[in-house]
């Protein structure tokens, strides 16, 4: 097991955002974190991987853990071979591991892994967002990494470049064994890439289980995320 | 009838606002400490990002040079055409050297220099550093477990160090040539008259003094800078209140600075 949270608690101000939530994640298993927009699903992701302080629950890791961005954050003052090597330059552990040209073979292995060989001296404005994130994926796997977490990865992108998006995601699964998360509220993301879902809202566990028994919309909660209804239980802030 | 309570009166909002800019203030201060320790820290056990220092030091120089030499040299320009005709019509003609190269070295080389390295070095900083930090690329080198300080803030803090004493000593050997130009073509003064002069103003202790000022000024304005671009909150807006914020405080900081040189070593 590669993740395990248990009655996570996080507070903003004296707003509950992550209220006594806990689920499990294997190796080589991707949970689909659902729910529709300022649920928490980043939140969730931030208190892993040790942006943010949790107030309250425990939360267990075992190895590296990589993100990526919802916007890619890649370093812009960086071209895309740099981005990519960037931990194995200059990370404590890590930086007088490789050689350069050892380097360079790593970040040649990774492109092509997703499919963006000869990009290398290119800089992050100079690629379109779909190519962005791919080298965002990159980055992310360059350590090897036991846990990967992916910040609404198929958010802005058309819809041939969320299908290419999902299909990394699931092969660096298989690659990697990797225990994933994917922060989402696309349903092509969702049925495609999750082995199990949890869906928040108002911080709290709302839905647990695979993405057929979401599609079999069995609860009001459900029902409304898949149909994308504004009545059900889950109220959105109206405009 | 609209309900009275503590909350909806002037007096209360003036205090809360003002409670809100203290505690900024308090905060930032205790953040520049802090970051300052951290910097320290880092150049000491020489955990360094040599590639990146390298850069931020050509970015340094470059960008800043002819800022500064325009300015300083402008400043000495200046101040020698109004007093150079009337010190000499007066026979003091062999005191204008002296006047622009201690004007020059003890005060307007490094101060000028000081706020055209904010202008241009200072404000540069702050919002680069700012905009990754709202578009989530500081969190990305926190995820990949790179120390951001070490990365971000040791690199161009070092820069500042290193590049603003040069920088000052090619901006006030400029402002004494123009100095010197500009006094003969006002007053007819001989450029020898004049150069004789600025060597018999200058000391080696108020060369010296204007190194560690440089020195000290490019570790305030780089550090400021990065403190407040790394403290951004929000996206555009949280840009451009970093990039004011670090200009001000830079510019206070140096300020400080020079009030302090100036009680300790000419007081």
């Amino acid at each position: 097991m590669s993740i395990e949270v248990k009655n996570l608690i996080k507070r903003f101000d004296e707003k509950t955002v992550i209220d006594n939530i806990s689920f499990k994640v294997d190796s080589g298993e991707i949970l689909a974190i659902v729910g529709f927009s300022g649920s928490g699903k980043s939140t969730v992701l931030k208190l892993i991987c040790g942006l943010i302080e949790k107030d309250g629950g425990e939360i267990t890791t075992s190895g590296d853990i990589a993100m990526v961005f919802q916007y890619s954050a890649l370093i812009d003052s960086l071209n895309v071979a740099d981005n990519i090597s960037f931990a194995l330059r200059e990370r404590k552990d890590l930086r007088k591991k490789y050689t350069e040209a050892q380097i360079r073979q790593i970040v040649r292995e990774k492109l092509a892994l997703v499919g963006l060989s000869g990009v290398e001296n290119k800089f992050p404005s100079e690629l379109s967002g779909g190519m962005q994130k791919r080298v965002s994926f990159a980055r992310a796997i360059v350590t090897s990494p036991n846990i990967i977490l992916y910040d609404e990865p198929t958010a802005g992108l058309d819809p041939v470049s969320s299908t290419l998006i999902e299909d990394y995601i699931v092969r660096l699964k298989e690659e990697t064994h990797a225990a994933s998360i994917v922060v989402t509220h696309q349903m092509s993301t969702i049925m495609r890439t999750a082995d199990k879902i949890i869906m928040l809202y108002n911080g709290k566990v709302v839905f647990t289980g695979t993405p057929q028994d979401l599609m079999r919309q069995d609860t009001p909660y459900t029902k409304q995320f898949v149909t994308a209804s504004l009545d059900g239980p889950m109220k959105m802030l109206q405009g | 009838m609209r309900e009275f309570t503590l909350k909806s009166t002037i007096t209360y909002k003036v205090y809360r606002q003002l409670l809100i800019i203290l505690e900024d203030f308090l905060s930032t201060i205790g953040d520049i400490v802090i970051y300052a320790g951290k910097v320290i820290s880092f150049i000491f056990k020489r955990e360094l990002a040599w590639k990146e220092i390298i850069y931020q030091c050509a970015r340094f120089g470059v960008s800043s040079l002819p800022i500064t030499l325009s300015i300083v040299g402008m400043s000495s320009v200046i101040v020698a055409m109004q007093v150079a005709g009337e010190m000499v019509k007066q026979g003091a003609g062999n005191f204008v050297g002296m006047l622009v190269a201690i004007l020059v070295v003890r005060e307007a080389g490094i101060i000028m220099s000081g706020f055209a390295i904010i202008s241009m070095i200072g404000s540069s900083i702050a919002s680069e550093i700012a905009t990754m930090r709202v578009t989530e690329q500081i969190d990305a080198i926190r995820v990949l477990k790179v120390d951001p300080i070490r990365y971000l803030f040791v690199p161009r803090v070092l820069s500042g160090i290193l590049m603003m004493p040069p920088v000052l000593v090619v901006s006030s050997l400029v402002g004494i040539v123009g100095g010197g130009i500009a006094s003969h073509l006002a007053s007819g003064l001989s450029y020898r008259a004049f150069f004789e002069s600025v060597w018999s103003g200058l000391f080696i202790k108020d060369m010296n003094v204007a190194l560690l000022k440089a020195v000290v000024f490019g570790f305030t304005i780089a550090l400021i800078s990065c403190v407040c671009g790394y403290n951004a909150k929000g996206g555009a807006k949280g840009v451009g209140e970093a990039t004011t914020k670090a200009v001000v405080w830079s510019f206070v900081g140096i300020v400080l600075w020079d009030l302090l040189f100036s009680i300790i070593f000419f007081f």
